[in-house]
């Protein structure tokens, strides 16, 4: 449903993501561990564009977030003027898209240079698959370390201001009136408030509240976009040792229902039980990863075993 | 010095002048100082928003003027305004007040490039959290800015551009200079008729310092109500 295929970042000189590539299947719940600095949280931001990729591709149901990225199309490198000359001077042409990858050959930045039939390719692709990124947005919700709740907005407005603004901007379609709108919203951002039993708080603002009464919040908030999926960065980190416990419930609530959510965490216990599956990432790769038995109960690289035997 | 003199002194001439100094020089003193504060924000604002736009040309241009402006001194521009804009203008010359319109002018572009810092600076110094929390719920830059960021910068800015305020109504005795009507050129015209120059000078002092430790007083009256609302 959600894939990043080879995403490199880097921030000026630093390289912090070294070419991953991920598959987030429906309903499924990973968990992202690793040690600080690795890139978890970059690769994390990248998935909704938070990060803007410096190479690779990232797609949400079928649709392009990013830009193209020739290397991932055989098609387009085929297409270009390097990989004709290549073939002309007598190169095979598997070997010569193989040269192209791996010695990163194509003059991406002068696509004129690379001749027409690259760049009419490279914008068809673009535009049959492309989405704009505030649409696909609504469908990932993002709940951060810090919860980022609103301050200037009281609890039930933090939690409506989403759903009222979009509801507005794509009016014309559904032909619902203002009054419709903001009553829906309210009406379901009080039922997600009641869920986590904090409808007592609908008309205060944030800074009244515990740190894990507002990243339940912050999950709501989300959730009332009817995301298809979450991602979760460090959602515990900030919080006292006595409110994790309240914040992972809800977590593992959602993961009940289905929620498909992808959890950067250092919440060992709630990876293992929780998490379909377990990436490890070290370096800005990822070094592994599989069940949660057998990344925690039987590693395999040198590197999480020592991460390991430092966080357990 | 016979304080006794100079007490009577001070006395008769507030009788006699009260109004060159009251209703000519402060009300022209605030009416420029409100139009410089004013328009000053506006195009502040304007600046600010070209300086965080991610057109480079735009970011160098407002930043060349900003600094210029910043880094010389107000009477240079004053001086500059009143020459360059009658050439360049020259329907200006027929206008009596042009010298007072050039005035403002000046006083307006120099607000300007502080307003711009102040307000770039407010909205700087709202969490980046803020913003990626909106953008991540699908909200465009500009609804993000309009409903999250800038109702949180303005508690920045408002106590600032209060000072600013301040600031400007004590600039524009430089004004004085060409004589135009502000509370520094009543005091050029009342001394100029009686040569009292210390007792002049203790008027025109006293009525700045009440005039701003007034605004000063509103001041803080306003950023105490604003603080309680948060
Ligand atoms: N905006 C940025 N500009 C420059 N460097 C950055 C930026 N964001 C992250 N980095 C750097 O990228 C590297 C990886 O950061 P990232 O936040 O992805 O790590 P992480 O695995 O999430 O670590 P942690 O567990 O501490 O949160 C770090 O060295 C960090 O300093
Ligand atoms: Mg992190």
């Amino acid at each position: 449903m959600l894939s990043i295929k080879n995403i490199y970042k880097n921030f000026g000189d630093l390289k912090v993501l070294k070419g991953v590539s991920e598959e987030i299947e429906q309903g499924e719940v990973v968990a992202i561990i690793g040690p600080s600095g690795s890139g978890k949280s970059t690769m994390l931001r990248c998935m909704n564009l938070l990060e803007t990729p410096t190479f690779g591709e990232v797609w949400m149901d079928g649709k392009l977030l990013t830009p193209i990225d020739p290397y991932l199309h055989e098609e387009v490198i085929k297409a270009s003027n390097t990989f004709k000359k290549m073939v002309a001077g007598g190169m095979e042409e598997e070997t010569a898209v193989k040269e192209i990858k791996e010695k990163d050959l194509l003059k991406e930045k002068f696509s004129a240079a690379e001749g027409k039939e690259y760049g009419a390719l490279m914008k068809k692709l673009y535009k049959e698959n492309y989405i704009d990124i505030n649409f696909a947005r609504r469908d990932m919700g993002m709940v951060f370390q810090q919860f980022n709740l609103f301050n200037n907005k009281t609890i039930k407005e933090n939690i409506m201001l989403a759903p009222v603004k979009i509801g507005m901007q794509s009016r014309k379609q559904t032909g619902l009136t203002k009054q419709e709108i903001v009553a829906a919203a309210e009406s379901k951002a009080m039922e997600l408030l009641k869920r986590i039993g904090l409808e007592s708080k609908a008309d205060v603002y944030p800074s009244t509240l515990s740190g894990g009464q507002k990243q339940r919040i912050a999950i709501v908030r989300a959730l009332a976009m009817n995301p298809k999926v979450m991602l979760f960065d460090e959602p515990t980190s900030a919080l006292d040792p006595e409110m994790i416990g309240e914040v992972l419930d809800l977590m593992k609530e959602l993961a009940n229902d289905g929620m498909t959510m992808v959890v950067v965490t250092h919440e060992m216990g709630f990876a293992r039980e929780v998490a379909d599956r377990v990436l490890f990432m070290d370096d800005g790769m990822i070094v592994e990863q599989g069940s949660p038995a057998e990344v925690f109960d039987n590693p395999q690289s040198p590197r999480l075993k020592d991460f390991l035997s430092k966080v357990l | 010095m016979d304080l006794g003199i100079m007490a009577k002194n001070i006395v008769d001439i507030i009788a006699k002048y009260w109004k060159v100094f009251l209703v000519e020089g402060v009300s022209n003193t605030l009416v420029l100082s409100f139009i410089a504060v004013f328009f000053g924000t506006v195009i502040g604002a304007l600046f600010a928003l070209g300086k965080m736009s991610p057109v480079k040309p735009l970011q160098w241009i407002i930043t060349a003027v900003v600094e210029a402006t910043r880094g010389t001194p107000m009477l240079l521009q004053l001086y500059l305004y009143v020459f360059l804009l009658p050439s360049m203008i020259p329907s200006l010359n027929d206008i009596k007040n042009a010298d007072w319109i050039c005035v403002a002018v000046a006083l307006v572009l120099n607000s300007a490039a502080y307003t711009s810092e102040i307000i770039r600076s407010g909205i700087e110094a709202v969490d980046k959290g803020q913003t990626e929390a909106s953008r991540s719920l699908g909200l465009g830059k500009v609804t993000t800015m309009t409903s999250i960021v800038l109702p949180q910068a303005i508690k920045n800015i408002l106590p600032a551009l209060g000072n600013e305020f301040i600031t400007v109504v004590k600039e524009t005795s430089l004004a004085s200079t060409f004589f135009i009507g502000d509370l520094m050129t009543s005091y050029l015209k009342v001394k100029g008729i009686n040569y009292l120059t210390m007792e002049c000078l203790i008027i025109t002092g006293a009525i700045y310092f009440i005039l701003n430790f007034i605004l000063s007083k509103i001041l803080v009256v306003f950023e105490r109500r604003m603080k309680a609302r948060a």
